[in-house]
């Protein structure tokens, strides 16, 4: 205890040096954490989007579909499959869609897409398109009529189409029959994903359905949404246990890109918190230096008159500890807000928006770090301490007491 | 009795070309309660003397037994918890810890004893009390003179319950009046309380006041007066 009360106090001795120090680790951390969190504020935008936008959690499909999405391969007994899903607890919300690759044709130019059959009430409750689209030109499907459809900014472009424009899309049917029908743009939406914009259109797929020629109670496609997206890989293996006879995918699966992005920022971060760690390392090792110097004559004195070895080092230690971690919690409440602040306003990359965009990032980034990653960066900034006070504190063990005391 | 027997001390230091020898063969016994000054000019060997009695320094050749222990066998940690709790150390500089008041200065000592708290706060406060700081417990080091602070210095030494007390120049940076005090502070405690006190010292005031005076030269011992 007396040896934690030393060490406290001797970090104030000399004010000046003990808060550079503390500045500088404090500094460190804050540019280390804001720079994780920017990053994983825009992974997680990405993968968010993802699960929003493109794949949900988990996926159905018929074994041979997902190989080149041939209309034939289709799931029965749909209804069935869709209520035992939604009376599976873990099971948030479901949806049928159907799918099919064609063109999109205006009077103006051809397109190759996507197209996607969907029931839009349920598709709101998996997916978030529906917030994507420009209220003020159009909507989602809000009206109950035949043969709409919603294509996003970038594809009414490329074709010149607008809402009411008339769109006419061409693909081959369940009978492998070209076939097709004129749809009504009703709604234009926009991600922050343009290539994937211009690759997918969508309707109903009761009309769409229709056109292909696909018989009752079949879909390509059922996409599940659950609580917690963590728990996928295990729901996946139930939900394959319960349809055998079907392919269920996750979304690490569906889409390897966002599996790999979500382990990616935490080996960046990881890498990140290293280097700044290591750098603030040296910089300590470099002052508890000093300070072992400064204070010889008086570590003599405290050999001489009965301090054991073993607490010379623990004094070092908790000195080292103690300023590393004053150090640690200006820089962590310093972190929390300036990542609140910006979490809250984002971080406006406008000027880059088409490049980001082209990527699936958006423009508009909110820095975000999970509590605790800062309990993380707590255990690592005093495991360095430790480290970085174990060479001063030989340096100090060293020393002979007689020697010391005549120090000047 | 003797507490401390010094029987065929030598210490010589190789640091240069031509070996120094700063105790070149003293005998001596120190009796328990004594009150005793080592005196001689600087470069004497006074201070190598001394060290070597606290354990502080290992002779070259010879021995020094303190109530029966063979200082130069005992192990590192050995030496220092016989240095902990036999031998009180008063030093020239003061060299209290600046960070701890006055009474955590003294504490501090009977703390690496792991004693009882209720006992370590009495026995603070009554040797601070004893040597006449009972006003400045809560005083840090630079919130007191240089006589105030040997005192403490004195008090720490004491806390321990040593068997004897080394001084190594305690008055060296204090003036005449914080020097009468110091003086007459041991020299009550230990005619009092029969603490061994041993100073090493040029000055003629602790001379005048201690009642052995062993005089060394060029590393051995020239006189020795009771």
């Amino acid at each position: 205890m007396v040896l934690m009360k030393i060490a406290w106090r001797s970090i104030w001795r000399s004010k000046v040096r003990s808060s550079v120090v503390i500045l500088a680790i404090a500094f460190g951390l804050l540019g280390g954490l804001f720079s994780s969190a920017w990053m994983n504020g825009m992974a997680d935008q990405r993968v968010q989007d993802t699960f929003d936008l493109e794949t949900g959690h988990i996926q159905i499909h018929h074994p041979d579909f997902p190989e080149n999405e041939d209309v034939k391969y289709t799931i029965n007994e749909i209804k069935d499959k869709l209520a035992q899903l939604r009376s599976y607890p873990e099971v948030k919300a479901v949806t049928q869609r159907i799918r099919v690759v064609g063109m999109a044709a205006t009077a103006n130019k051809n397109m190759g897409v996507s197209i996607t059959g969907i029931d839009p009430e349920a598709e709101k409750s998996v997916f978030a398109l529906n917030q994507k689209v420009d209220t003020i030109t159009g909507d989602f499907f809000a009206e109950d009529k035949r043969n709409q459809i919603v294509i996003s900014r970038a594809l009414a472009a490329e074709l010149k189409a607008k809402v009411k424009s008339k769109i006419v899309l061409t693909f081959q049917d369940y009978h492998g029959e070209i076939t097709g029908a004129a749809f009504k743009v009703v709604g234009i939406f926009k991600t922050d994903n343009t290539p994937w914009d211009k690759l997918h259109v969508f309707v109903r797929n009761r009309d769409l359905g229709r056109v292909l020629e696909i018989p009752e109670d079949q879909a390509h496609e059922i996409v599940v949404r659950i609580g917690n997206f963590e728990e996928a890989p295990r729901i996946r293996q139930e939900l394959a246990g319960i349809f055998p006879e079907l392919l269920v995918e996750d979304w690490a699966e569906l889409s390897p890109y966002v599996r790999l992005m979500s382990g990616y920022m935490d080996t960046m971060m990881a890498l990140f918190m290293v280097i700044i760690l290591g750098a603030l390392g040296f910089g300590i090792v470099n002052t508890m230096l000093m300070v072992v110097l400064e204070r010889t004559k008086e570590l003599g004195m405290l050999m001489a008159i009965g301090m054991t070895r073993r607490r010379i080092f623990l004094m070092i230690l908790f000195e080292t500890v103690f300023l590393a971690l004053v150090g640690a919690v200006v820089g962590e409440i310093l972190s929390v807000l300036v990542i609140h602040y910006f979490g809250q306003t984002g971080i406006d990359l406008s000027n880059y928006a088409e490049g980001m965009e082209s990527v699936g990032y958006s423009a508009m980034t909110y820095p975000m770090l999970e509590p605790y990653r800062y309990i993380q960066i707590t255990i690592l900034v005093v495991i360095t301490a430790i480290v970085a006070s174990i060479y001063p504190a030989l340096k100090a063990l060293k020393l002979e007491p007689a020697e010391a005391i005549r120090t000047l | 009795m003797s507490i401390i027997e010094v029987k065929n001390l030598t210490k010589t230091y190789h640091d240069t070309e031509i070996p120094v020898h700063a105790v070149n063969g003293i005998d001596l016994n120190i009796e328990e309660g004594e009150f005793t000054a080592i005196v001689g000019p600087s470069g004497c060997g006074k201070t190598t003397l001394m060290n070597m009695i606290g354990g502080l320094e290992k002779p070259t050749s010879g021995e020094v037994r303190v109530d029966g222990s063979v200082m130069s066998e005992l192990s590192s940690h050995d030496l220092i918890d016989f240095r902990l709790k036999n031998i009180g150390f008063v030093f020239q500089a003061y060299n209290l810890i600046p960070v701890l008041t006055a009474k955590e200065n003294v504490e501090f000592i009977m703390q690496l004893q792991n004693w009882d708290k209720k006992k370590m706060d009495e026995r603070t406060v009554s040797l601070l009390k004893s040597v006449g700081l009972e006003d400045k417990i809560h005083n840090k080091p630079n919130q007191l003179s240089g006589g105030q602070q040997q005192r403490v210095a004195v008090a720490r030494a004491l806390a321990s319950k040593p068997k004897f007390v080394l001084a190594d120049e305690p008055t060296a940076n204090l003036d005449s009046s914080a020097t009468n005090q110091l003086l007459d502070i041991m020299e009550r405690l230990n005619r009092e309380e029969k603490i061994t006190f041993i100073f090493a010292t040029h000055d003629q005031r602790v001379m005048d006041k201690a009642r052995r005076v062993i005089t060394l030269d060029d590393g051995k011992v020239i006189s020795d007066t009771k």
